[in-house]
Order: structure tokens, then C-alpha cells, then sequence
């Protein structure tokens, strides 16, 4: 278990350090935390079946070309040899499936008490963060992408709805989405554990301006978000830090 | 060969215009669909590149968001509705009859029928281009509330949905038509378990026909009833619920993936044995798993919905994992098949290669978006859309490539080139990769699908670039391949009757195949009765 854990932790530093910017943002919350690790399972094993799959694939081309006219032995079957290849994978998905589920309650999990408390509301094509408990309404349009800013390490839980056609509230760097759908409240937590600026969209197609429909995440220190509060959602209080993501 | 068929074969060329629009002839019928098909890629292809052209830098104003969105509904329709499902429904009507030794369709005027109504729904479709407001903007699947009328206020997207009504009845009826001639027309001798592994996968394809495409044809006439009648199906403000159009749309659509795959399963499991000069392995297995994947292909609709918050994710993601245990049996039936084999690189087993060799990281980055976590960053993104063209271009397309270039000799009399063929498929492979392989990382780095324009993000530009120059190599692979079919058809040089050593009926009559197909039948005593008929020293004893 530890040596696996250390195989995980090294092959993320290898593909962080060989990829750069190509590559799978690192997680800004505790969740992504999570959903990264889902992600380097899967690419190990997919990676390990490409190249089982893609050996036994190129090998007899090489090996078995014709050399002659003559046929060469006309078997057909093997059914130990089909049992086999049939159990193989099935023991493999059983495998990633328990990944899958054990993680996904984890991710999906929200806590008794949260925090702090936004309910978005995605409409064509911008979004509105109402910080629930404050008169703080934060409303964009397409051209002028809203700020939704949180406090770091601290649970904040977000309330998702839509006020006409289907849209998703996507962080690439929280590895999470979810859709925004009229008479359906998605409530999920998301807590970020660093300070900075990440970039946000909608993610299903919702009309022309889909594209233009972004906004950017502002994760802040305790301290700053207690102030921003307090001055009513005025950005001008809090400090620069933190680069865009 | 002892056989002697001095009957003409029906030259096709000599049939005029008033004979192909009146033909009931299966084979008529499926060359029709087919090149009906063929017709619609080089219309979704070239809108393809327009994407291309327009994504191949940041910030482009080639075109507009309006004219984007109806581009990039028109390519994913036309591929789907217009080209891929037609061709497989087009090939089976050309091969069914001819591979069961038996003369006709079982409704043959059923058959023409179907095709006429999917030669208008393709019109239609297009048509939307001419209306005021332009052709259907809603991508392929159409989402309500985007949709409805209070929306999408233009004409395009009712035709958009009576095309695709007349396509999935269409469809409904030459699943019927497919079923009953596989079940009752079969020439003596030729058992269920006897039957080519192509026609083993039309049987399930039909079935999935008849079960997916009813959904399709309810949610469709649902969506117009909202639209012009007052229905509020998928009104939430009225108490209906935009999330019942994707359990709809899904219960269809997704097998609806699988109705574009398992034909095509089938043409690899055709060409793969007679370039390896050997049977085909584990034939039993081979043909369960066809059935397995269309059982577990009902149960998985709802993996398209995991981020919307209301499905039990855990259930449709267990069932979507396990079809690929069903998938990984074919893909060791098709290394079964060449291990110890004889194996001719022709331009048919190459595009077989090509299509494994694609299809499986298909298939693994479909486990992948399988997963609900890994979804929640996929879904929507770049990475899905590498993805699905890595299961639909590098799969379906590379098979439907590789099904020309192996039956073209039986369908038209004529031999396609194969030096031109090889760099058909060589330009394609090399393309193909180039557009979608970086896809992938466009995706996990957040660029999200169906977007006009994009901003220089670090990264984005160049992986852009080269999925839009990969695109380009892929075109000159398909004008060489028209190229290939302009020249071999005016060419005089005759294609021989058997020119690979086939296995099915199909080469055991003349190429092309006359009026009815056969004037004689070998003794059918195992799935490849031409082969036991050429080579009696070579039949396996314990074939029953």
C-alpha cells in the first residue's frame, strides 16, 4: 500500500514536471485532492492496457507475416485460454469500479455544516453568486465575467440552479463540474486550499454566446474574505496575492 | 474453379437513372444508402475543417457564433444520422442477402421505401440552412429548454426534427426488414450458428434498432408538441422537466453508439481472418459478446448524465465498465485470429489494424469518462470529444474505409488501387491521431467543447494548431481515396470474383453479383463454406 502510494506520488511529479502546461491542473480543493488521484489510477491502468493490448495487436504482424502459400494451421478455439480473457478485464473493472465508487461519496459528500453558503444561478450567459446570509449579489453579463471569491480551508457549500436552459458550472482547476438545470438545485461543497485566481466556465453548449458565459474564482485568505464580507463584496479590500490559474 | 456462371453480371452501369430510382434490388438499395452516405461525409467533413480553420487560433472571426453552432449541429448530425448509420444499414442490405445465400430482401419494397425516406430526411435536415434563422444551432443531441421554441425561435430546428423523425422510422423499418430476412431466408444449410460474424452483428444491431430508436421518435415528437402545440414536457416552470429530454434522448443515444460500432465489429471480424488466412477465433464467444454489448448497452443511458446531480451514478457507472469486458473479448478474438496465422498486409487488414489500434484508446478513455469522478472534469471538455471521435472516426470510419476497400470489387466489378489505398490510409491514420490525440490535453486543461472562440490560454494555441493541421492531412488522405474510386471506376480492368480468398457467399458468385445472386451455392457446413468449397484438404474435422 505505502510502495503504491509512492509509485502514485512519483509518477504525478514525473507527468507534472514532463507536461507543463499540458497537462491535468494540480487540484485547488481537498475534493480535486481526490479526483486527481482518480485520474492517475485510471491513466496507469489504461496506459498499462494500451500496452498489453497494443503488443499483442503489433506483435503477430510482425512475427507472422506470409512467408508461403500455404495455410497455416486452421484452429479456431481455446476455451481455457477465452475463460481466461474473459475474467482478466472483468476483475479489472470490478477493481476500478470500487475506486470509483469509494471516491465519487467521498467528493460528493457535504458536510452538516458549511461554512459559508452561495447559491448560483447560471442564465444566458452569465452567472449570478448571491452569498446566502448577506445582501452580497455578484451578477456578470458576457462581456464582464462575475468573481466568485472564497475563503481557503474552509468548506464552502454552493446551491446550483438555472433560470432558462441547461448550463454547467465548470473550475478545471477543482477538477468539478455540474450542471445547472431549471427546477433542479444542485448543492455541492467545494473547499479550495489555495489562495489564488482560477478560471471558470459554463460547459454545456447554451446558445451563441456559450463561449463568452466564464467567470473567475477568487480563493482568499480567511482573513481577507472576513473583510470582504464586512465591506459588502468590495474587491478593493482584499490583497493582491495569487496569480491567475 | 468448377463452378461456371455465364449468366451476365448485372453491369450496374447499364441501368439507367429511372432503374436506380425505382430498383427494389437489395443491392441497388445498398449501394444507394451507401453512397447517399459517402456524400453526407464529404459534407460533414468539410465542416469538420471549418472548425478546424476556425479553432486553429485563439481569438479567430472566421466565423460567428450563430453560424458555429449551426456548423458544428450539421457535422455531428450528419456523421451520425447521415453517414455512419446509413452506410452500416447500406452495407448490410448489400451483404445479408449475399452472405445467407439468399436472392432478395424479405421486403424489398419495404426496402426501397426505407431509403427514400432517409434520402428526404437528409434534405430536410439541410434544408434548415435555407430558412430564415438558419439550420438547427442546438448540437446533435438537442437539449431542451435550448431547444424550445421560446429559444430557438427558427424553422431550421423543426426540420432538424422531422428529418431525424423520418430518419428513426426509417431505421425502425430496415431493422424489421434485416431481422425477418436473417431469420427466414437463410439458403439450406446455413444454420444460426453458421452465419458470418457480419451478419451475426446486424441480428443484435437490429434489436437495438428496435428497442433505441422508439425513444428517439418520442422525445423528438415530444419536443415539436412543446414547440408548436403547448406541451410542456420539458418546461419546468410548468411543471415538466428538462431532465426527462436526456433520460429520452440517452435511452436512445446511447445505444445509439453501439448501433454505429457492432456493424463494424462485424467488418473487422470479416477482413482480420482472410488476412490471416485462418478462421476466426473463439466464433461462439465472438458472437455472445455482440449480444452481451447490446444487453449491457440498455442499462447505460445515464452516463451521460452524471454531473446533472439526479441519477444514481454508481449503477450506470458499474454497467457502462462491464461493457468493456464483452469489448475486450472481441479484441482477443481478433489477436486469436492472427496469432499463428498468415497475415497479408493489404489496404483492408490495414485499416482493420488501423481501426484496433484506435479503437482501443477509444475504448480506455471511454472507461475512463465512465468513471463519475473523472467525468466530472471530462465531460463537455476536449477530452470527450477525443474520446467519441477516437470510437466514431477511429473506429467506424477506419472500418468503413477498410469494408470499401475490401467488398469494392464485389460491389461495383471493379479494383480499387491498392498503392493509392495504402496512402489513403496511411494520410488518415497519421492525421487522424494528429487531430485527436492532443485533444486529450486540451481537455483535461480545461477547454471546453462547442466554443467559437477561445482565449490564449498557455498551451492553447499550439495544441490547437496541430489538431487543426492534423485535420488537413486527413483531407488529402480522403481526396486521394476519391481519387482512387473516380479512376478505378472508369477503368476497364475487371475485379475477379474471389480476388482476397473470401470465406462468405458473397465470392461465390460473380462480381458484381447478378439480378437474385446466385445461379449456384456450395454445401454450407461452417461459417465460411467458399473456403471449405476451394480448400477441402484444409476443413477443421470437428466443424459441424
Amino acid at each position: 500500500m505505502r510502495s503504491a502510494r509512492t509509485l502514485l506520488a512519483t509518477s504525478l511529479l514525473l507527468c507534472t514536471a514532463g507536461c507543463g502546461v499540458y497537462a491535468l491542473p494540480a487540484g485547488a480543493t481537498t475534493q480535486a485532492q481526490v479526483l486527481r488521484q482518480d485520474w492517475m489510477v485510471f491513466t496507469l491502468a489504461g496506459l498499462f492496457v494500451a500496452v498489453v493490448v497494443f503488443g499483442l495487436i503489433l506483435f503477430p504482424l510482425f512475427v507472422w507475416r506470409r512467408r508461403s502459400n500455404d495455410y497455416p494451421v486452421q484452429f479456431s478455439q481455446n476455451s481455457k485460454l477465452e475463460l481466461i480473457y474473459t475474467i482478466i478485464p472483468l476483475l479489472m473493472v470490478i477493481a476500478l469500479f470500487a475506486v470509483t465508487y469509494r471516491d465519487e461519496i467521498i467528493v460528493e459528500h457535504l458536510g452538516a455544516h458549511p461554512a459559508n453558503t452561495v447559491d448560483v444561478l447560471a442564465f444566458q450567459w452569465s452567472w449570478r453568486f448571491h452569498y446566502v446570509g448577506t445582501a452580497i449579489n455578484i451578477v456578470g453579463m458576457p462581456n464582464a465575467p462575475p468573481q466568485l471569491v472564497l475563503p481557503v480551508d474552509e468548506t464552502t457549500r454552493i446551491n446550483l440552479t438555472s433560470s432558462d436552459v441547461n448550463h454547467e458550472f465548470w473550475v478545471p482547476a477543482f477538477l468539478f463540474k455540474r450542471d445547472a438545470i431549471a427546477g433542479v438545485k444542485n448543492s455541492f461543497d467545494l473547499r479550495p486550499i489555495r489562495v489564488g485566481v482560477y478560471l471558470g466556465r459554463c460547459a454545456e453548449f447554451c446558445g451563441f454566446d456559450h463561449a463568452l458565459m466564464t467567470f473567475t474564482v477568487r480563493v482568499v485568505s480567511q482573513a481577507d474574505y472576513a473583510r470582504w464580507l464586512r465591506a459588502g463584496g468590495s474587491s478593493i479590500v482584499l490583497s493582491s496575492e495569487g496569480a491567475t490559474l | 474453379m468448377s463452378r461456371a456462371i455465364t449468366t451476365a453480371p448485372s453491369s450496374l452501369a447499364h441501368h439507367g437513372i429511372i432503374e436506380w430510382l425505382t430498383s427494389t434490388d437489395h443491392k441497388h438499395v445498398g449501394i444507394l444508402y451507401m453512397c447517399t452516405g459517402i456524400f453526407y461525409f464529404l459534407v460533414a467533413g468539410l465542416l469538420a475543417l471549418v472548425i478546424r480553420a476556425q479553432l486553429s487560433q485563439p481569438e479567430m472571426t472566421l466565423v460567428g457564433p450563430h453560424q458555429y453552432a449551426q456548423i458544428f449541429t450539421l457535422h455531428g448530425t450528419a456523421m451520425i444520422f447521415l453517414f455512419v448509420v446509413p452506410f452500416a444499414l447500406g452495407l448490410a442490405n448489400f451483404l445479408i442477402p449475399l452472405q445467407i445465400g439468399a436472392p432478395d430482401m424479405a421486403f424489398p419494397r419495404l426496402n426501397a421505401f426505407t431509403y427514400w425516406l432517409f434520402f428526404f430526411a437528409g434534405l430536410t435536415i439541410f434544408s434548415g440552412a435555407l430558412v430564415n434563422g438558419g439550420a438547427a444551432a442546438t448540437g446533435w443531441y438537442a437539449y431542451a429548454p435550448l431547444s424550445e421554441i421560446s429559444v430557438s425561435t427558427g424553422g431550421g430546428q423543426d426540420l432538424w426534427i422531422v428529418g431525424l423523425l423520418m430518419s428513426s422510422i426509417s431505421g425502425i423499418l430496415t431493422a424489421v426488414n434485416f431481422i425477418t430476412t436473417i431469420f427466414l431466408y437463410r439458403a439450406p444449410g446455413m444454420t444460426m450458428w453458421r452465419l458470418p460474424i457480419f451478419t451475426w452483428e446486424m441480428v443484435a444491431t437490429s434489436l437495438l434498432i428496435l428497442m433505441a430508436f422508439p425513444s428517439l421518435a418520442a422525445v423528438l415528437a415530444m419536443l415539436f408538441i412543446d414547440r408548436h402545440f403547448g406541451g410542456k414536457f420539458f418546461d419546468a416552470t410548468a411543471g415538466g422537466n428538462p431532465v426527462l429530454y436526456q433520460h429520452l434522448f440517452w435511452f436512445f443515444g446511447h445505444p445509439e453508439v453501439y448501433i454505429m460500432i457492432l456493424p463494424f465489429f462485424g467488418v473487422i471480424s470479416e477482413i482480420i481472418p482472410v488476412f490471416s488466412r485462418k478462421p476466426i477465433f473463439g466464433y461462439t464467444g465472438l458472437v455472445l459478446s455482440a449480444f452481451a454489448i447490446a444487453g449491457l448497452s440498455m442499462g447505460v443511458w445515464a452516463h451521460h448524465m452524471f454531473t446533472t446531480g439526479v441519477v444514481t451514478n454508481a449503477f450506470f457507472a458499474a454497467v457502462s465498465f462491464l461493457i468493456a469486458v464483452p469489448t475486450g473479448v472481441k479484441f482477443f478474438n481478433w489477436v486469436g485470429t492472427m496469432w499463428r496465422g498468415s497475415i497479408v498486409f493489404t489496404t483492408p487488414m490495414l485499416f482493420a489494424i488501423g481501426f484496433m489500434l484506435n479503437f482501443l484508446i477509444g475504448g480506455i478513455t471511454g472507461v475512463m469518462v465512465a468513471s463519475p469522478p473523472i467525468d466530472f472534469q471530462a465531460k463537455d471538455s476536449y477530452f470527450l470529444v477525443s474520446h467519441f471521435h477516437y470510437v466514431l472516426g477511429g473506429g467506424s470510419l477506419f472500418a468503413i474505409f477498410g469494408a470499401i476497400y475490401f467488398w469494392f470489387p464485389k460491389v461495383f466489378g471493379k479494383m480499387l488501387s491498392e498503392r493509392l489505398g495504402m496512402s489513403c490510409f496511411w494520410l488518415l491514420f497519421i492525421g487522424f491521431n494528429t487531430t485527436f490525440f492532443v485533444m486529450q490535453f486540451l481537455g483535461v486543461m480545461g477547454m471546453p467543447r462547442r466554443i467559437y472562440t477561445y482565449p490564449a490560454l498557455p498551451g492553447w494555441g499550439t495544441l490547437n494548431l496541430i489538431a487543426s493541421i492534423g485535420s488537413l492531412i486527413m483531407a488529402v488522405g480522403v481526396l486521394v481515396f476519391v481519387w482512387d474510386v473516380v479512376t478505378a471506376s472508369l477503368s476497364r480492368k475487371h475485379a475477379p470474383d474471389d480476388p482476397w480468398g473470401g470465406y462468405s457467399l458473397e465470392w461465390w458468385t460473380t462480381s458484381p453479383p447478378p439480378e437474385y445472386n446466385f445461379t449456384s451455392l456450395p454445401p454450407i457446413r461452417s461459417e465460411r463454406p467458399v473456403f471449405d468449397a476451394k480448400h477441402p484438404e484444409l476443413v477443421r474435422s470437428g466443424n459441424s
